[in-house]
């Protein structure tokens, strides 16, 4: 995952242009957590970690905020899904890591080079 | 060939039992993940990116000792996360030996010194430490993103192995990696006293932070080639020896998905140990229901295409030598004269 890439904040319309079904995927493979909005106006907020198309009634299953759950929600009672919180797989350690190395390796040098200086005796 | 005579005489006879019973898929290895939290976040792992409730969440040891009850593997690989970060994980351990499953408890060791000194486990032929090294100490500490874990592995696994414990290592290779380094490498290993090493190239976890680096299979096949083409007499590796030549791409295997199936707070992960395609509630239900034609390499499926992953082809190595004379030919021979 890389800067840039991530759908932290998207508040999808579905409509003829994006399907639920599509939206759930795009939600479980999110590692964020989610707003479920029901079609009753109720909201659920969690961690969506399966979904489940092929079942004869298709569902989600979320673990709240709290970690309790597994809740379980039909997709006929979904309205859509908010990404509400921040994409953990989103940002880049490996980058930021590689940059800290960098940075070490530069000071690393610059010390050397201060330190090999001649002494002028003065 | 390092693994003790016990455990393959386990596997041998548990896989030819599957067999006579004309069982088509049967799990060799259960991947039990009793927590996915961790106190390293390495460039390769696309295990650990969770929201914190999700982070702060563990397996009980009742549902982990019901999984595997379930699962009937001979074996169990505890990886996660960090396991020595779960709080019952001495217990988790003990339970497992009474049930007479051979464990290979995965960690990158920055805590097992201190385990170990707390009492929390009792060396047993059952149990194994399976550490995470991936290199010589630079390439090590680069893979895990932290300076000075390459050292304090080697303490735990020096602290180990003087307590009398069984010890492997578990290396997971990347693009870039030198053969002659990696040689170098097993050279170290062998030196500390472990039992045996597994090796194995990365996936490319779509959610790891570093996607510049994995493996693709023809690159994948030159680099095993030069590092086991001599293979020196004094190494040992705690995996089946036609794994290794498939790595070296003398063998064409395909997939095992169900071999090593992942139990975790989420229930049985489909497909496999690296997919995350969804879960089910119970391990027959993931047999039953999963769609595994959509899987392996002659499903087409891009996310399979260039792995080559001994949780996926392991499985299959250990099926070939028990289920052909060719294959058990060529294990007794890779095993006799140690090449590949």
């Amino acid at each position: 995952m890389t800067d840039g890439a991530t759908l932290e904040g998207w508040v999808p319309e579905i409509g003829p242009g994006l399907s639920l079904a599509e939206v759930v995927d795009k939600a479980f493979d999110y590692r964020g957590n989610v707003t479920v909005v029901r079609t009753d106006g109720l909201e659920t907020e969690g961690y969506l970690f399966n979904r489940n198309a092929d079942a004869p009634e298709p569902f989600v299953q979320l673990f709240d905020l709290a970690g309790g759950g597994p809740h379980t929600i039909t997709y006929r009672e979904i309205r859509t899904i908010r990404f509400t919180g921040r994409d953990t797989a989103a940002g880049n350690s490996y980058a930021a890591w590689l940059r800290a190395k960098e940075a070490a390796k530069v000071a690393n040098r610059s010390e050397k080079g201060s330190g090999s200086t001649p002494s002028s005796g003065v | 060939m390092s693994v003790p005579v016990s455990q393959m005489w386990a596997v041998a006879s548990y896989v030819i039992r599957q067999k006579l019973a004309g069982r088509k898929r049967y799990p060799l290895v259960l991947m039990l993940e009793p927590l996915f939290r961790c106190n390293l976040a390495c460039a390769g792992c696309g295990k650990i990116q969770y929201p914190a409730q999700i982070l702060r969440k563990h397996l009980t040891v009742e549902q982990c000792l019901a999984a595997v009850d379930e699962c009937g593997a001979p074996v169990v690989s505890i990886p996660g996360g960090e396991p020595l970060m779960y709080p019952d994980i001495g217990r988790l351990a003990t339970e497992l030996i009474a049930r007479r499953k051979y464990v290979y408890l995965c960690t990158n060791a920055i805590l097992l010194k201190e385990k170990l000194e707390a009492g929390l486990f009792t060396p047993s032929k059952y149990f194994s430490f399976s550490v995470h090294l991936d290199g010589l100490q630079e390439e090590h500490d680069e893979a895990v993103c932290r300076d000075g874990v390459y050292v304090q592995a080697v303490e735990g696994i020096k602290e180990a192995l003087r307590r009398g414990f069984r010890v492997t290592t578990n290396s997971t290779l990347f693009d870039g990696a030198n053969a002659l380094r990696v040689r170098e490498f097993f050279d170290e290993v062998m030196n500390l006293g472990v039992e045996g090493m597994m090796i194995s190239p990365g996936y490319s976890y779509a959610k790891a932070p570093d996607q510049e680096h994995f493996l693709r299979a023809q690159r994948a096949h030159d680099l095993f080639s030069q590092i086991l083409a001599n293979p020196k007499r004094r190494w040992r590796f705690n995996q089946s020896p036609l794994f290794l030549q498939f790595l070296m791409g003398k063998q064409e295997f395909e997939c095992t998905p169900w071999g090593n199936p992942t139990f975790n707070v989420f229930g049985w992960q489909r497909p496999c140990y690296l997919l995350q395609e969804g879960y089910a509630a119970t391990f027959k239900e993931l047999l039953e229901t999963t769609r595994w034609e959509n899987y392996g390499k002659r499903s087409g499926n891009e996310k399979c295409r260039d792995c080559m992953v001994h949780c996926g082809y392991e499985p299959t190595a250990v099926n070939h030598t028990f289920g052909s004379w060719r294959g058990f030919r060529d294990t007794v021979a890779a095993t006799v004269t140690g090449r590949f």
